[in-house]
């Protein structure tokens, strides 16, 4: 198992620049997500630590050795890819064991290892078949297990769920869920699906335009997003933000609606307010700090998308718990929750937050 | 088509059925049922009969009067001699010793056209698909010779093979091939050689456009997968290209020596199979005997010999293909 250090590295294709200056520690044994929109720049990222994709400037390491130029064999750095990649003349376990063919493992080592991983993926029945005759649930399995045979020092997934349906998504991200904690490997996980990035990471890194926008835990991008971007993107339904402006630790909205916050900081160079839909709650007319009209209602069962139109302020969305009996057309009375309440500048930075202080 | 079929299957069915049941004596059910069974066999053979007709004016009936011929004396020299001989001819070419030097030469020519017109054409396929500066124009380069015209560029291999005029057996002496610079098209052991290294020539431009075809058609990731798994670069060309390529290698050596083994343009044009027959091939032979003999009876059957030997060949390459390729 290895830590993988990243020092200020930046990729260049001519004069185009697609990352720079990104610096990433990666701890022996973590699961680490790469997210964000597409064109971010996190595949071409994950093809560099795999070495498929030579790196522009600074420094990379495995466990303290400088890898820049190293061949991805001399890295030992197992990838899963999109489109599995099973090479299509073998069947599953010469697949599987192809790594230890290459390097001419002696072949009882080799069978007992594929036989192994084929039984920990559930494939043991299918070992002599083409890939062609597998389903795409089967084929994931196959490409994983090549890597789990291998044993190496880092696994790395490019967005290995997208070609799969639903619910087969779901089976396999808890497999490979279960997969991490078994073994214990580090592992790098590239995907645009925030629910993959915040279920499976250890830490999640959110990148944007070639930068990294931030690197925490699911639950710190959550609460504490580092600007409007991963607020926005982090998070479904998406975060409402709001034009605002601020003076001391009063926010007020285009409606002229008032919002004092229990922040520290001062408020001058607010721009923009940030609510979760989850965080606005229904009040009595008293307690409201807004008052709109529901524009449209979303009944998904385990909860209610409520669209609210208020005024100058324009929509805001707020998601109710369970089977919330709300018709449209109803005048409906809001208050945010203070602590949730999410602050940015003009530049789209957050500005300290509540809940950060209690922190 | 399918569909029509099958409906008309099941109909079949039902009514051989229900006679016993229901209908027990309805008379033209039997009679309604061969019509329907004569329907589809015939209709079938209706919708294809432009091509059966094709095929059969074209290359069916030919080769029927082709073979018809190798039992027949048809000498035009001997005009009075003609008429059925049954197996006269083959006798004939039993023991006819330039047949059998013509059916050695076939093989040498066809062995080596085709095994250096293979690997040179794997090694330009290969070259080119990466990538270099001005592979565009030496693309175009390397697919010229197959737009020469065959006779016009056995014109130039001949004069280049010519001492006088031309500079290769210079360079050959001056390696110490050959002991002084003569015309090898004039030396019975390797006149041979000319119209082979002619046929290389003229054959690498296809073999490099097929193989790169198939190249290009390689997913990148395997390659990229294989290297992550700790393939070198011979690895992953023997264990990722060539599995990949096999089925295009197959079915274009096949096509190829079929065509290489019939191919006398060259020898024809260079050394018209002299000196002294050293460098006839079956076809070659086949030519002369029919249009410059002019025995039409004897050319039939060693063209028909030619044509078992290469179906021999074309079966046992497509059962290899069927053996070793598993895509």
């Amino acid at each position: 198992m290895a830590r993988i250090e990243l020092k200020g590295v930046a990729k260049r294709y001519g004069s185009v620049e697609v990352l720079r200056d990104i610096d990433l520690e990666i701890g022996d044994g973590e699961f680490i997500v790469l997210v964000g929109p597409s064109g971010c720049g996190k595949s071409t990222l994950l093809r560099m630590i795999a070495g498929l994709e030579p790196i522009s400037g600074g420094d990379f390491f495995i466990d303290g050795t400088r890898m820049n130029d190293a061949r991805p064999r001399e890295r030992d750095i197992a990838m899963v890819f999109q489109s599995y990649a099973l090479y299509p003349h073998m069947d599953v376990a010469r697949n599987m064991g192809f790594s230890m063919e290459i390097r001419r493992r002696p072949p009882a080592e080799r069978t007992s290892r594929v036989k192994q991983a084929a039984e920990t993926l559930g494939l043991s029945a299918l070992t002599e078949r083409l890939p062609r005759a597998l389903s795409g649930g089967q084929r994931q399995r196959v490409a994983m297990g090549r890597a789990i045979v291998r044993d190496p020092r880092a696994f790395l997934f490019d967005e290995p769920l997208s070609n799969l349906d639903a619910a087969l998504r779901v089976e396999m991200r808890l497999e490979i869920a279960r997969l991490h904690k078994r073994l214990g490997a580090t592992m790098v996980y590239v995907t645009h699906d925030q629910v993959e990035a915040l279920t499976l990471a250890d830490r999640i890194v959110v990148l944007d335009g070639g930068d990294i926008q931030q690197i925490g835990t699911p639950l710190t991008l959550y609460e504490r997003p580092a600007n409007k971007f991963v607020a926005c993107f982090i998070g479904s339904p998406t975060m409402n933000v709001v034009p605002a402006t601020g003076r001391d630790r009063t926010l007020s909205l285009k409606n002229g609606a008032q919002i004092a916050l229990p922040q520290s900081a001062g408020l001058e160079r607010a721009a923009e307010l940030g609510i979760r839909p989850e965080h606005i709650d229904l009040v009595a007319p008293e307690d409201a700090d807004l008052t709109g009209t529901v524009d449209l209602v979303e009944h998904l069962g385990s909860d209610t998308n409520v669209y609210v139109s208020i005024g100058d302020v324009g929509m805001l969305m707020v998601r109710r718990r369970g089977n919330a009996p709300i018709r449209s057309g109803e005048r409906i009375f809001l208050r945010l929750q203070r602590e949730n309440t999410h602050v940015f500048a003009s530049d789209g930075s957050a500005l300290a937050h509540a809940s950060a202080e209690a922190a | 088509m399918g569909r029509t079929a099958d409906r008309r299957i099941r109909e079949v069915e039902s009514q051989a059925v229900t006679p016993r049941t229901a209908q027990q004596a309805a008379p033209g059910i039997f009679r309604a049922r061969r019509s329907l069974y004569l329907q589809y066999l015939v209709e079938p053979f209706v919708y294809l009969s432009p091509a059966i007709v094709l095929i059969g004016v074209v290359m069916l009936i030919p080769l029927i009067i082709g073979i018809s011929y190798s039992f027949q004396a048809i000498d035009l020299l001997r005009p009075f001699n003609t008429g059925w001989i049954g197996f006269a001819n083959y006798l004939a070419l039993w023991s006819d010793r330039k047949f059998w030097i013509a059916l050695e030469n076939t093989f040498t020519w066809t062995f080596w056209s085709i095994t250096f017109q293979f690997l040179l054409g794997l090694g330009l396929a290969l070259l080119l698909n990466t990538q270099f500066h001005g592979k565009k124009l030496f693309q175009a380069l390397v697919f010229l010779p197959w737009a020469v015209p065959t006779f016009l560029s056995a014109l130039t291999w001949a004069w280049l093979f010519n001492p006088v005029i031309g500079p290769l057996p210079h360079w050959l002496a001056a390696l110490g091939i050959l002991s002084e610079p003569y015309n090898i098209l004039g030396d019975p052991a390797l006149a041979m050689w000319g119209p082979i290294v002619a046929n290389i020539w003229f054959g690498v431009p296809f073999f490099a456009i097929t193989l790169l075809a198939a190249l290009q058609s390689i997913p990148s990731e395997l390659y990229e997968a294989a290297e992550i798994d700790g393939a070198t670069s011979w690895q992953c060309f023997t264990k990722i290209t060539l599995p990949f390529l096999a089925p295009m290698i197959a079915i274009t050596v096949m096509l190829r020596t079929i065509w290489i083994a019939n191919f006398a343009d060259l020898i024809f044009v260079m050394t018209g199979g002299g000196p002294a027959n050293s460098t006839h091939i079956v076809s070659s032979y086949i030519f002369t005997t029919a249009f410059r003999k002019l025995d039409f009876g004897y050319a039939s059957a060693v063209a028909v010999a030619l044509l078992l030997l290469l179906l021999v060949y074309a079966v046992v390459l497509l059962w290899l293909r069927k053996k070793l390729v598993r895509i």
